[in-house]
């Protein structure tokens, strides 16, 4: 099968007045049509930036350095404006992390629904709002049809939430690009919502990119897991062979920091993430690698198969 | 570390290299003037400018170049006064009314409400009118104009300060409330405050001399830039230089004052910006 | 909404009365006797008399306040000492030349800022933006009155493209009296857009940060949609307070400018007022023009609800 969307290579520069860091620097990773894609990593990791390279949306001061990102034959990074616009938001869509700053204050959810579906298809103002009402019913929104003339501030964050969804699955996209779409929810609502895109997932079809820095949300949706650290892809794999087999310490760490009700005291992984802009020599996790060894120091590690579609980087497995 | 911060901010440095020579230019007039800024010479009334007068003259046959001169003086003389009234008056009237809150509270701030009901110009005119125009009045006048914005200021930092821990435990230790308010309130007002009185000057020397221009300002002869200004209105025709003069020293003043003003709000609080 | 608005008027009803009991106080501060001020030094003591007895000055302070609001609500704003002229017919006359110079000079600057302001947030850095930020401070430096006199010098009297003299009302001829008014209103303006466009600017560079704007994009959104639907709607709430302070900055100017260009509106009537020591005229026009400023910033208050519908009308 054709993956539908292939990074390949991504190197995304920020230019800070402190010099130039690399935030995402050789990622190489695709979605499959129809499946769940986590991609997990601490905040600073560039998970983030590469899906908003994706939408060519990389923040200033980033600048997309080199790579490509395939979508269905066309490279995004060297398409027109015009056209990658036509893109966003229709064939790939987003939603984003803090749904209280994510919806603009100043429209009702109604405006906001419905231009998305008014800029990509010629459609009349009733029908746009018809279809967005049927969307709100089926992300759970009680009484959709009164609620879509609300402000944002009306509404509670899971509730904004499931608009950010309805929204981004309003034109049938074949990507959700969803960066980290519940931490910043309280924990009975985060559940309920990740369990309503995976329903929609199964029922629409749409492809899911699970952005996310806790790999228990991964754990019960997604097929296949990435996981990045420091602007690079460490382990890439299936959920199985993640779970079952880790081969990255970096991801053997994260698994050990996920909460078990009943298990012993939690793990915390040696050290912080470096900063960007003072990434140490070699690879970039051996300060906190429990396993480093004088080579990790000196070389970047090779990207190794282990199994099949399993990947690691790291000098273990030479 | 401070002035440090402002002197390398490229825009700081030129207000304050802009601020210092019209100090400079006020406090060496008697240097830099050709002529008394006050003799009258009916010999040469509303001459253009030329060697002998470099700007020309008024219909006195005044020296403008030794006029615009000596202007600064009026004109620093004047805003500098009237800033100062204006952040003693609001820092006095800010503080009571947020340390003390309740009725004195209400009743300070609807005055100050009051104060800013009006357009601030029409306010130091209406002032004017009453007391009649003189320097010092002039003073008073935009010094009342500008009080409120300091209260305000001052009000909600007290406010917000008033019940935090170090305030609290300087009570306990039995310290007066003028103690406490000038040794742990203000300072930690004087970053805004600052930013207010730059901003403040600036306006101060257009409103000093708007007024001067309206004859409500320093009575004439003395030679402030909006009296300068209000003759040259009479000889437009004949001199129009006699106007350009005046309006770019105000300019040249009021853009130092700007230019420091925007400075300072980037150094001292970079949230503004 | 109605319920709303009536309660932001009984609010506003102390400020309204500490700015009668100014206004009110005006007269009483005037060195020695007020009726002898206005009338100079000629006059007899007779007619000082008759004065003060006109205008209640021998009655105690606290009577005298409450006849003078008394009147104030009914209408009466006191007479012109010297054309024996109603203050309010007066001020009937005035008040349209200067709400519709006012007016223009708003619509001047908010023509300029806005766009400017947007412009140089979105090219935030660059030498566009620079000479933004040199514009503005410019414009917040100049004193208008002084361009006012450069204009009318260059545009009125050497190239003759405006008229110097006479005036025509812009409500009876349009073209015609946008002539009288067009350079008063620029120059009036020009501070006014100046600072409603740095406003503008620093508040769009806020909103332009924020999640929603870059979630307008993901959404394939034009860049001119996102830009002036989404994120101008938001930047424009804080700009907007500035706008109706700014206004009174406005109407303040509008006594210079009139007196500059001999406009015969209500702030030439007050300068002129003032130089005759016309006390009861210089009240009524100093009490008028607050309270249209009292009033519009009520407007303007009410307008931010819709920029920001997180304001409750409550």
């Amino acid at each position: 099968m054709e993956p539908l969307l292939r990074i390949e290579d991504l190197q995304v520069n920020f230019h800070t007045t402190q010099g130039v860091a690399q935030a995402v620097c050789g990622v190489n990773y695709h979605i499959d049509p129809g499946e769940v894609l986590g991609v997990v990593g601490e905040s600073g990791s560039g998970k983030s930036v590469t899906a908003l390279a994706v939408l060519g949306l990389v923040p200033h001061p980033g600048r997309i350095a080199g790579g490509r990102i395939r979508y269905r034959e066309r490279d995004l990074l060297n398409l027109p404006a015009k056209e990658l616009r036509k893109v966003r938001g229709d064939r790939i869509s987003m939603i984003f992390q803090e749904p209280m700053i994510s919806l603009n204050p100043a429209f009702t959810i109604e405006n906001q629904l419905t231009e998305a579906l008014r800029t990509h298809r010629s459609i009349s103002k009733q029908e746009a709002r018809n279809r967005a009402v049927e969307m709100l019913a089926m992300v759970d929104i009680p009484d959709p049809a009164k609620r879509i003339r609300d402000y944002p501030h009306h509404l509670s964050g899971g509730m904004r939430q499931r608009v950010m969804i309805a929204e981004a699955l309003l034109l049938d996209p074949d990507v959700l690009l969803a960066d980290e779409p519940t931490t910043a929810l309280d924990v009975t609502v985060q559940a309920s919502v990740l369990d309503l895109m995976r329903r929609l997932n199964e029922r629409i079809g749409t492809a899911i990119m699970l952005i996310t820095h806790n790999l228990g949300v991964v754990a019960e949706s997604a097929k296949r897991v990435v996981v990045m650290y420091c602007g690079r892809v460490v382990e890439q794999g299936a959920v199985g062979e993640i779970f079952g087999n880790a081969a990255h310490p970096y991801t053997r760490g994260l698994l050990k920091s996920i909460p078990r009700p009943g298990g012993s005291e939690l793990y915390e992984m040696k050290g912080i993430v470096p900063s960007i802009l003072e990434l140490p020599q070699g690879c970039p996790f051996h300060p906190r690698c429990p396993q480093a060894m004088p080579r990790c120091v000196r070389e970047q590690p090779p990207w190794r198969e282990l199994a099949a579609e399993h990947h690691a980087l790291c000098w273990l497995y030479e | 570390m401070f002035l440090k911060r402002l002197l390398k901010n490229k825009i700081g440095l030129i207000g304050v290299i802009v601020i210092g020579l019209n100090i400079a230019v006020a406090l060496a007039a008697p240097l830099l003037a050709t002529h008394d800024p006050l003799t009258i010479n009916l010999e040469a009334q509303a001459v253009p400018p030329s060697a002998q007068h470099w700007f020309g003259t008024d219909e006195y046959g005044r020296d403008i170049y030794s006029r615009v001169i000596y202007g600064s003086r009026i004109s620093l003389y004047i805003c500098l006064l009237s800033v100062v009234l204006a952040t003693v008056g609001g820092v006095a009237t800010g503080a009571a009314a947020g340390y003390f809150g309740g009725l004195v509270d209400n009743v300070i701030m609807r005055c100050m409400d009051a104060l800013m009901s009006f357009p601030a110009i029409l306010l130091a005119i209406a002032i004017l009118a009453a007391l009649g125009p003189n320097l010092y009045n002039v003073i008073i006048a935009l010094g009342v104009v500008y009080v409120p914005r300091f209260a305000r200021i001052v009000r909600s930092s007290v406010l917000s300060l008033k019940e935090k821990e170090f305030v609290e435990a300087s009570r306990a230790m039995g310290n007066g409330n003028i103690y406490i308010i000038f040794r742990h309130i203000l300072p930690n007002c004087t970053a805004p405050l600052i930013v207010q009185a730059t901003a403040s000057l600036a306006y101060a020397i257009l409103a000093e001399s708007s007024l001067g221009f309206l004859g409500l300002g320093a009575p004439p002869p003395a030679p402030s830039w909006g009296n300068i200004l209000s003759d040259a209105r009479n000889f437009m025709m004949e001199n129009p230089m006699m106007t350009v003069f005046p309006g770019v020293a105000i300019t040249l003043a009021v853009l130092g004052f700007n230019l420091l003003g925007d400075a300072l709000r980037d150094v001292l609080d970079p949230r503004l910006k | 909404m109605l319920k709303y608005i009536l309660k932001r008027i009984i609010y506003l009803i102390p400020t309204i009365g500490m700015v009668a009991v100014m206004v009110f106080l005006l007269i009483h501060m005037i060195p020695g006797d007020p009726a002898l001020v206005m009338l100079g030094n000629d006059a007899t003591p007779q007619d000082v008399e008759a004065l003060r007895d006109a205008l209640g000055l021998n009655q105690p302070l606290y009577q005298q306040f409450f006849l003078w609001v008394g009147r104030v609500l009914t209408g009466d704003f006191g007479v012109s000492i010297h054309s024996k002229v109603p203050v309010l017919t007066s001020i009937a006359d005035r008040f349209p030349v200067t709400l519709s110079l006012t007016t223009l000079a708003l619509v001047f600057s908010l023509i300029v800022s806005i766009p400017s302001g947007v412009l140089a947030a979105v090219k935030h850095n660059t030498k566009s933006d620079y000479m933004f930020m040199l514009g503005t401070i410019l414009g917040v430096s100049v004193p208008g009155f002084w361009l006012g006199l450069l204009c009318l010098l260059v545009f009125s009297v050497q190239l003759g493209w405006f008229p110097s003299t006479g005036f025509v009302a812009i409500w009876e001829n349009f073209w015609e009296g946008l002539r009288y008014l067009l350079l008063p209103a620029v120059t009036l303006g020009l501070f006014m857009a100046a600072v409603v466009a740095r406003m503008v600017r620093s508040s769009m560079l806020e909103v332009l940060r924020l999640e929603y704007v870059t979630h307008a994009r993901a959404k394939g959104l034009s860049e001119w949609k996102v830009i002036n639907k989404h994120a101008l709607k938001n930047a424009f709430a804080p700009a907007l307070t500035t706008i109706g302070i700014q206004y009174g900055m406005l109407l303040g100017g509008a006594v210079i400018t009139e007196t500059v260009f001999s406009l015969p509106g209500l702030g030439k009537y007050l300068v002129v007022a003032i130089n005759m020591r016309d006390y009861p005229v210089v009240q009524g026009c100093i009490l008028f023009i607050a309270l249209v400023y009292v009033l519009i910033n009520l407007v303007v208050d009410l307008l931010y609800g819709f920029f920001d519908p997180r304001i409750e009308y409550k």
